[in-house]
């Protein structure tokens, strides 16, 4: 029985063909009042995404850990542009961050020291210490020439030399007061008795009288004593001389360096951890005065005397001096308010930072000075936003991400040292606090992943916002999107669109949509479509882009990638693919199928076929034992099951087998679109009634026979469509479908016109009964209290049939039980 | 004047820090184009003393028993790598070397236009303490220039030469210090002692015994103390001090340690066999 209802105030009849004006929902230009999009103003921002605003803006006014926020939506809804202008704004009000600047830890410079600095301080605090540095180079040797230095030194000299040869003199003197030389060995030294002014040869020293060479022994024994004592007490000397050098050095670099180290010192009195360093710096210099005094350590194997090219000796002095550089490795100071980043490739190193490493004659060295920022240091005090995927695609980027948010600072080191593969003695750089929102984007299923999958992920991103990929098609939103057009148009500077350019923009967001009461938000496909039609007017020397452009565009995007599509159109046309238009089919119906292809998505027909024999009850799907069919598809053959045994398997057991397949369908097939499809070609092949071959069919069914609706409708018919003209419009082909989808119709607008013309149709259905009338031409026939269905009836002929599979299905039985007789 | 000199000999010893010598004697070998040979002198008075059952060598660690095998083996390995440095030094400035042993004086190893380079100093045995080079003391026995080379080669710096009475050998001093001077920054002072003529007669002798040399040369009358020659050894920037040696073939009094204080290089020439 058909049912009538209204759709946008039309009537909505099932099994009729429905009026041309429900096929597309065109703009109406009433609802856009202007001439040119250039004449409204910009939208207020991305149309229909209150609640992912929402969202963000709580998630930007808490601030407490873990409030950080992940953007889920489709791409190309806008999601990165609406963040980073939400946080923009917001950023612009806050404080500015400090200053971090890593230097050198003087005990133990493995661990650079960090300092925090009012923003632009820390740029200042490095090029105090670089004047600093280059001012020593200058005063120090001026320190050390002076006379009084040089005289201070002397005494220091002259006592140590003194006390030295008193004690050499002094053996030297008695040595030779009892005729014995000192002589210097390969190690030392060594006695040896002497006569004439030469060293006594052995063959004389034996000819000598016992006693006397007893007495030289003797002396020499006793010499040797005072030798070893002397030589016991030069190491002690050496270190006394050492100290009181050092010790003159260090005040003599007190005194140059005091008043330039009180200025620099008075000028960051306000921070305690700058003067500490400051501190340090100065003991450091005291200590090692030497650097600004004496030419650069020449590299090992350098031959003396060997001239030093002018970038070695340079090279040589900025090594000696690097300790006393400020890497400032977060700068603030240009900045207006907090910080908004995006790290687009978000690794471990681009996260916390790199330490990197120079060539230094055949080694790798590393210092403070070689440690890089990553997003999190240019970000803290403000907002990081990362691409989800690219972040858990990237080199350890999510692990390091998570560690750096649960702890709550940046802990600067290399990969090999977080996996703990580098046995090297690497840098060890404090940390640094962090404080920072983390913005997310991704797409929805990487966000359902993450929330069940990784625990520590619900702890760190409490807040979703979820971005809307359609928004609901009313006069308000219709006026917003031209507002949208028009700034497009604006910021990518195109021609101006006229109202009936921005119409078909809008039709074409409905269209993207899927549904004619809806627009899409996805914006990319409509910057693209919007740049496109421009240019298809800027080479056509127009001025304005209107409808034309517009519609020329969309053709130029299906002609782009249709390239399949055509080929599978082409082999329908010779009869390759088969595919009936016309004529009438026993278990046969044209089914619908969506392939996406890139960008592109098409209809394709494909013909179902069913076949019924003698059987026990089982429906089998041939794409299913062929490995073809998907999930989806092979429930929506258990539902046609279902729906069998419940419609007649009542009254009669359903002894019957049946098979299901599409026809020259090579690849996988999922999805329940084509379950009622399938359903009328196995009950044609019940019934033995012939299926007109001029319809198509898509939508799914559920057990109790209703109509379902399916995705992909408008490429559905169009797909059909195209194949009719191809074979040739007859004026009674159409395609049938649910009646839930006639608010998604957005058809193209040769099949609209096709339509109003009488040469094609849509036929909405509710039921399997009105697919099934439509289809056959016979009534369905409706059962009786007993389950009888009227004569003549296609339900009364399908019973019939399974009433003669059950009762052949009986004899066998009878038969095949012991002692039957044959 | 190079033409006079047949070699550049480094006389080498166990106790003497010679890389100074070895690099500056094989830059004049290869600038005069003359065969740069090394001599090791073996120490005659260590191996006697080495046969003697008592000797001993002190040393910082303590006391250790020093026997002939002891001495020679440490004069062997002195020895090796003294040829090692030499063989280095001379392929660097491209020197055609040669390396004998020698044991006993340096003086039966040298031919009669022998340039002599040695190293200046001993290594150290305690802070300032050195047993002096004994060079100092070979050099009597022979007339050959010494140049006593305790620094790496310079340069820059000003060569500076002492003229005590005017002569041939005055002369030839004067010709060696202008031919090193022309190698660096060629700039020499002479500066004349008292007993010599007036300034400007010196100046004028000087100029006439070197002729056109292209070196920047000034004279000034010499101090007569030797603080005082210290003194303007350090403000003339002097790397090397050229001398004459005194009537004994020995040094001035007090060049030792002009040369100690000011850090520079001397060279010495002439001597009781020189002869006028």
């Amino acid at each position: 029985m058909a049912q009538t209802q209204k759709s946008r105030g039309t009537a909505v009849e099932t099994g009729k063909a429905l009026p041309a004006a429900l096929l597309y929902r065109a703009c109406d230009p009433a609802e856009l009042p202007f001439d040119l999009a250039g004449q409204l103003e910009d939208a207020p921002g991305l149309i229909g995404q209150e609640r992912a605003i929402e969202a963000i803006e709580f998630a930007i006014a808490m601030r407490r850990k873990g409030y950080n926020v992940f953007a889920l939506g489709a791409p190309g809804t806008g999601k990165h542009s609406l963040v980073e202008s939400l946080l923009q704004r917001r950023a612009a009000t806050e404080p500015m961050p400090p200053d971090w600047c890593y230097v050198n830890n003087f005990t133990e410079p493995q661990k650079p020291v960090v300092l925090r600095l009012p923003p632009g301080r820390g740029k200042g605090l490095g090029e105090a210490m670089k004047r600093l540095i280059e001012e020593l180079r200058a005063a120090l040797p001026a320190a050390f020439e002076r006379d009084e230095y040089r005289a201070r030194r002397d005494v220091i000299d002259q006592e140590f030399k003194h006390r030295n040869e008193e004690a050499f003199g002094e053996l030297q003197r008695q040595a030779e007061g009892k005729g014995i030389a000192l002589l210097r060995t390969p190690m030392g030294l060594a006695l040896a008795p002497k006569r004439d002014g030469k060293v006594l040869a052995p063959d004389l020293f034996e000819a000598l009288p016992q006693a006397e060479r007893e007495r030289i022994q003797h002396e020499i024994a006793g010499v040797q004593g005072e030798l070893e004592a002397v030589m016991q007490k030069i190491p002690q000397w050496e270190r006394e001389h050492r100290e009181a050098m050092r010790e003159l050095d260090r005040e003599t670099t007190g005194a140059a360096i005091a008043l330039m180290m009180d200025e620099l010192r008075a000028g960051y009195c306000d921070f305690p951890d700058v003067s500490h360093y400051l501190n340090a710096v100065e003991a450091d210099i005291k200590e090692n005065a030497d650097d600004f005094l004496t030419p650069p350590q020449m590299p090992e194997g350098m031959p003396p005397g060997m001239p030093v090219p002018a970038a070695l000796q340079e090279g040589l002095n900025e090594a000696r001096f690097r300790r006393y550089q400020v890497n400032v490795i977060v700068d603030n100071g240009a900045r207006q308010g907090a910080p908004v980043v995006y790290e687009d490739n978000p690794t471990h190193q681009t996260l916390v930072g790199r330490v990197e490493h120079l060539a230094r004659f055949g080694a790798l060295v590393t210092d403070f000075n070689l440690l890089t920022p990553g997003a999190l240091h240019r970000a803290n005090g403000g907002y990081l936003i990362l691409d989800a995927q690219r972040l858990l695609a990237g080199n350890f980027g999510w692990a390091s991400l998570k560690r750096a948010l649960q702890a709550g600072e940046i802990r600067l080191e290399s990969l090999e040292q977080l996996l703990s593969l580098a046995s090297t003695v690497s840098l060890d750089p404090a940390p640094i606090p962090l404080e920072v929102k983390i913005v997310l984007l991704g797409a929805p299923s990487i966000y359902y992943l993450l929330s069940s999958l990784d625990d520590d992920f619900r702890e760190l991103f409490k807040i979703a916002a979820d971005f809307d990929d359609r928004v609901e098609r009313s006069p308000e939103t219709t006026l917003l999107y031209a507002r949208l057009v028009a700034s497009v148009m604006r910021r990518e500077q195109l021609h101006p669109f006229d109202r009936g350019a921005v119409a078909r923009v809008i039709e074409r967001a409905a269209r993207l949509a899927g549904d004619a009461d809806r627009l899409t938000t996805g914006l990319r496909a409509i910057v693209d479509l919007m740049q496109e039609a421009d240019a298809l007017a800027a080479a056509a020397a127009k001025e304005t882009v209107g409808a034309t452009e517009v519609d020329a565009a969309i053709a130029a995007q299906f002609r782009r990638g249709d390239r399949i599509y055509r080929r599978l159109q082409e082999e329908i046309g010779r009869g390759t693919i088969r595919i009936e238009t016309d004529g009438a089919e026993i278990g046969q119906v044209n089914g619908l199928a969506v392939m996406s292809l890139g960008g592109l998505a098409f209809g394709n027909p494909s013909r179902i076929s069913a076949r019924v024999r003698l059987g026990r009850g089982e429906v089998v799907d041939i794409e299913r034992e062929v490995a073809l069919g998907g999930p989806l598809h092979s429930k929506g053959v258990l539902i046609l099951s279902g729906f069998l045994g419940g419609r007649f398997g009542r009254a009669r057991p359903l002894s019957l087998n049946a098979s299901l397949v599409f026809e020259q369908s090579y690849g996988g097939v999922d999805g329940d679109s084509a379950s009622a499809a399938e359903l009328f070609a196995l009950l044609s092949a019940l019934a033995e009634a012939p299926i007109e071959q001029r319809f198509a069919v898509t939508g799914s069914v559920d057990q109790l026979g209703r109509i379902q609706a399916i995705g992909g409708v408008n490429e559905k018919i169009e797909g059909f469509f195209d194949v009719c003209r191809l074979k040739g419009l007859n004026g009674r082909q159409g395609v049938i479908i649910p009646k839930s989808n006639v608010p998604h119709l957005m058809l193209r607008a040769d099949v609209v016109a096709a339509a109003a013309a009488g040469r094609f149709a849509v036929y909405p259905i509710e039921t399997v009964d009105e697919g099934l009338s439509l289809l056959t031409g016979l009534p369905a026939g409706e059962p009786d209290a007993e389950f009888n269905y009227p004569a003549g009836t296609l339900n009364a002929r399908i019973a019939a049939r399974l009433d003669g599979f059950a009762e052949k299905a009986a004899a066998l039985a009878r038969h095949a039980e012991p002692g039957a007789r044959s | 004047m190079k033409e006079e000199i047949g070699r550049v000999v480094v006389p080498l010893d166990a106790a003497a820090d010679d890389r100074a010598a070895i690099d500056t004697a094989a830059r004049l070998a290869q600038r005069w184009h003359v065969p740069l040979h090394g001599v090791f002198v073996e120490d005659e008075e260590l191996l006697g003393l080495a046969g003697l059952p008592f000797a001993v060598e002190v040393t910082r660690r303590g006391r250790e028993k020093l026997t002939q095998r002891h001495v020679e083996a440490h004069l062997r390995a002195f020895a090796d790598r003294a040829r090692r440095e030499l063989e280095a030094a001379a392929a660097r400035h491209h020197a055609e070397s040669s390396f004998a042993v020698v044991r006993g004086p340096l003086a039966a190893a040298l031919r009669d236009r022998d340039f002599v380079v040695a190293g200046a100093a001993t290594r150290p045995v305690g802070g300032h303490f050195r047993v002096r080079s004994r060079w100092w003391a070979g050099r009597a026995a022979t007339r050959h220039p010494l140049f006593l080379a305790q620094r790496g080669w310079q340069t820059g710096g000003s060569v500076m030469t002492v003229l005590a009475r005017p002569g041939r050998e005055a002369a030839r001093l004067l010709q060696l210090a202008a031919e090193i001077a022309g190698l660096g920054s060629r700039a020499l002072k002479v500066l004349g002692a008292a007993d010599l003529a007036a300034p400007d007669a010196l100046a004028h002798w000087v100029a006439e015994i070197l002729g056109e040399a292209a070196i920047e040369l000034s004279t000034e009358p010499a101090p007569g103390e030797p603080r005082s020659l210290r003194r303007r050894a350090a403000e003339l920037d002097c790397r090397l001090i050229v001398l004459a040696a005194d009537a004994a073939g020995g040094l001035p009094e007090g060049v030792a340690e002009l040369v100690e204080e000011a850090g520079c290089d001397l060279l010495v020439v002439g001597g009781a066999e020189a002869g006028e």
